[in-house]
């Protein structure tokens, strides 16, 4: 409210000053502009426009705005569709049994600072851990749903909206092309795997939303009486990415530790002087799944288990 | 005489590497007329290059702002603007938007590098895409920014990440701002002066003075395009005419206090003892006092002689690679890593922070993160020391990202705010980083605490 007092007094400042140089007229209907712009934040070349469309009647150019502004959106983000968007952020949000991941994508990492990205970033993702929590059951201990660009854009946030909606009206208001990338929504089928999730960098405090670079999550299994390592393994797999869990039967330990693809061989992160086996096995704990996102990388087919199915039909999946 | 001269010719090829290496290389290409390998080299791949001539002084710039205000069509338009005075060389749009290979290349990336010069000065024009390329240039120091140009188009106003770029702008120590508003032929007078009056709120809200920042207005297409000369090329020479008034040239490195950091000691029978080194900064004379500081250890003593390339010499300056023989101190005393210095301007410290940028893999780096405590071989100047590092902000640094890390050195170092550094780990250069904040010295207790092991860290952690 301080704040906001402030920036009108200062407004106010200028706009007399520019009294004194001005004629009185314009600066009626440049305080009028000025107000609208400041009230709506809409570019300011769409405020005239709905100015001089109502003839200056500030409420209904305001309505003609927020009417607008989908449609401007849309065409913005039609405008933008083609624009290389590899910058961003990915973010998690879980409990116990779910967990969703999600990557949202833009141009400019400037962008991904700014508190309208981080907002349609959390809607989705809430919308994503909401979608975990529907009746779709798969064999297997848990239920994986892999959503894609179309897909996510599909899912209905939080005040009815879809998502494509809320990111062409972000789209709108940055001038800048963003991506719903993908999302992982996991549910675990049965109340012995346990889902824990890791960004890079991590929140200061422990909470169960958070965003970053990179994310992961992870399902195990691990009895209650031994200390749960299920968050340090997660941490272990965003920073040393692995290519898949590995076997250790089937896969042989690479010759040089550094160039490690097999979660089970490599170097622990946290202590160098154990492999992730040791730690594992020490803890009793067990991998059942994971998955890892680097925000802006290009290779989505080496995911590991990433395969693209229409949305009807992940639930018979595994 | 001649043994010194001998003393020099061992430097001599380390002065090779320097030059490569070296921030001030550009300074010493003016006073140092003898043929060194590299000179011949530079001579035969680049004889039918123009030759640099210094007689501006030097300054870097850089645009900020969205991706669509038209940064790149400013420089473009800059460029043009000068080159039909005959002060730079014409670009087009594509020669400075990022070409694919410039991205392929090492740790000097996205980096748009114009250069060009009004008649007061000399400039090097600078546009990185994103924030963390900011950064990156500024911890490697490849693009060290003086002074930026903000860029708002007239038709879109600010936006809503305008507020984030100029948070970049503090967070690399940019003071000067000059603000240019775009595409005021696509707007009417209104609202450019909204614009306007944004700008300046937002600039005063983020710290900067708001009211004295100079603002143009203009349409950098039109400039390029040779249209509308008054919102074209004549708010193309304002906004330089501004550029120059208000960024201030930055101080250079010869008018600060002299730094010689020691790279060998060398004891000639008769007349003492030599060190040899290059002369970081400032210029060095017979007859100067000075104080040789590291290792634990402060001497003051006078230069008795400046010696380069076998011939004695009046005065040394910043760049050159030179020979001093000190007064009344045995070659015992003295060692590599150790710096010789105006009295009072360095002292060595043993506890700092600093902004690193830690290399992707691509680059040389590791593919691994870290975490807290792992112990590095810190490199600057001519020393290099064991260090402990601690991550304030985050659980782990991954390859390709900066951060700020708490760098504590197993024993005191020269070190100021603004030095470079080079992190390893055994045969791997792990990140390069920029001292930040000198911290409290050590306590004694504080310094044993370094050599322990994880093992015994933990204990005291129980035991709390």
């Amino acid at each position: 409210m301080k704040q906001k007092v402030k920036s009108y007094s200062t407004m106010i400042l200028q706009l007399v000053r520019r009294l004194h140089i001005t004629p009185v007229c314009q600066a009626a209907e440049s305080s009028l502009l000025a107000k609208l712009r400041k009230k709506t934040g809409y570019t300011i070349a769409n405020c005239k426009k709905a100015l001089e469309m109502n003839n200056n009647d500030s409420d209904k150019a305001e309505a003609w705005l927020n009417e607008q502004a989908q449609a401007m959106g849309w065409a913005k983000a039609t405008k933008l569709a083609g624009r290389k968007a590899l910058q961003g952020l990915v973010a998690v949000k879980y409990d116990k049994n779910h967990g969703a991941l999600v990557e949202l994508n833009c141009e400019t990492d400037f962008v991904a600072k700014n508190d309208k990205f981080q907002k349609v970033l959390e809607d989705a993702t809430l919308a994503c851990y909401k979608f975990a929590h529907t009746n779709l059951q798969s064999k297997g201990p848990i239920t994986k749903l892999e959503l894609d660009s179309e897909q996510l854009g599909g899912l209905t946030a939080d005040g009815g909206k879809k998502l494509s909606e809320v990111l062409a009206l972000f789209i709108g208001s940055v001038g800048e092309n963003a991506i719903l990338r993908r999302a992982e929504c996991w549910k675990a089928n049965s109340s012995d795997v346990k889902i824990t999730a890791y960004t890079h960098p991590a929140p200061s405090t422990p909470r169960d939303y958070s965003t970053g670079k990179y994310g992961a999550l992870l399902a195990y299994k691990q009895p209650n009486d031994v200390e749960d390592v299920g968050k340090q393994i997660c941490q272990h797999i965003v920073g040393c990415a692995p290519r898949k869990i590995g076997d250790k039967d089937k896969d042989k330990p690479s010759k040089n530790a550094d160039d490690e693809t097999c979660l089970i061989f490599q170097e622990y992160l946290l202590d160098p002087s154990y492999t992730v086996e040791e730690i594992i096995q020490n803890n009793k704990l067990e991998v059942v799944d994971y998955v890892r996102f680097s925000c802006g990388e290009e290779a989505e087919e080496e995911m590991p288990g990433f395969e693209k199915q229409p949305l009807d039909t992940v639930q018979t999946l595994q | 005489m001649a043994t010194i001269s001998f003393a020099k010719s061992l430097v001599n090829p380390a002065l090779k590497l320097v030059l490569k290496q070296s921030q001030c290389s550009h300074i010493r290409c003016t006073s140092l007329p003898t043929l060194t390998p590299l000179s011949i080299i530079l001579r035969r791949n680049y004889a039918e290059k123009q030759i640099f001539e210094r007689n501006k002084p030097h300054c870097n710039v850089g645009t900020i702002g969205h991706v669509d205000h038209g940064k790149t069509t400013l420089t473009a338009a800059i460029t043009k603007v000068l080159s039909d005075l005959n002060l730079a060389q014409k670009k087009g749009y594509a020669d400075i938007d990022n070409a694919p290979e410039e991205k392929a290349r090492g740790i000097t990336i996205n980096v748009a590098h114009v250069e060009y010069q009004t008649d007061k000065r000399h400039y090097g024009h600078t546009d990185c895409p994103g924030h963390a390329d900011y950064i990156k240039n500024m911890i490697t120091g490849t693009a060290q920014m003086d002074g930026a140009i903000l860029v708002v188009a007239a038709t879109d106003g600010v936006m809503p990440q305008t507020r984030e770029h100029l948070i970049l702008a503090k967070q690399i120590g940019i003071e000067h701002i000059v603000v240019f508003i775009n595409k005021v032929d696509a707007a009417d007078q209104e609202m450019v002066e909204l614009v306007e009056m944004e700008i300046r709120e937002l600039m005063s809200e983020m710290g900067y003075d708001g009211d004295k920042i100079p603002v143009i207005k203009g349409s950098a297409l039109c400039a390029l395009e040779g249209k509308s000369p008054e919102i074209g090329a004549e708010a193309i020479n304002k906004l330089l005419e501004e550029v120059d008034n208000f960024i201030p040239t930055p101080v250079r490195e010869l008018d600060k206090p002299f730094l010689l950091p020691v790279e060998s000691v060398h004891s000639i029978p008769g007349r003492g003892t030599v060190v040899t080194g290059r002369l970081y900064r400032g210029v060095l004379k017979k007859g100067t006092e000075c104080e040789i500081v590291g290792h634990g250890k402060v001497m003051k003593t006078t230069v008795t002689g400046v010696e380069m390339f076998h011939k004695t010499l009046e005065e040394a300056q910043a760049g050159d690679q030179l020979g001093a023989l000190v007064r009344s101190i045995k070659r015992e005393q003295i060692r590599r890593g150790m710096v010789m210095a105006k009295p009072g301007t360095v002292k060595a410290h043993d506890s700092f922070d600093a902004a690193v940028y830690i290399l992707s893999k691509e680059e040389g780096g590791r593919a691994k993160p870290f975490t807290s405590f792992i112990q590095l071989q810190m490199f600057s100047m001519t020393w290099d020391c064991a260090t402990q590092v601690t991550i304030p902000d985050k659980e782990m640094v991954m390859p390709g990202e900066d951060s700020t890390l708490q760098l504590r050195l197993l024993k005191p170092m020269v070190c100021e705010t603004g030095q470079r550094f080079t992190l390893r780990l055994g045969d791997l250069t792990l990140g390069t980083g920029v001292i930040t904040k000198i911290n409290k010295d050590l306590s004694e207790d504080e310094r044993l605490k370094l050599l322990e092991g994880k093992k015994a860290r933990e204990k005291a952690a129980a035991k709390k």
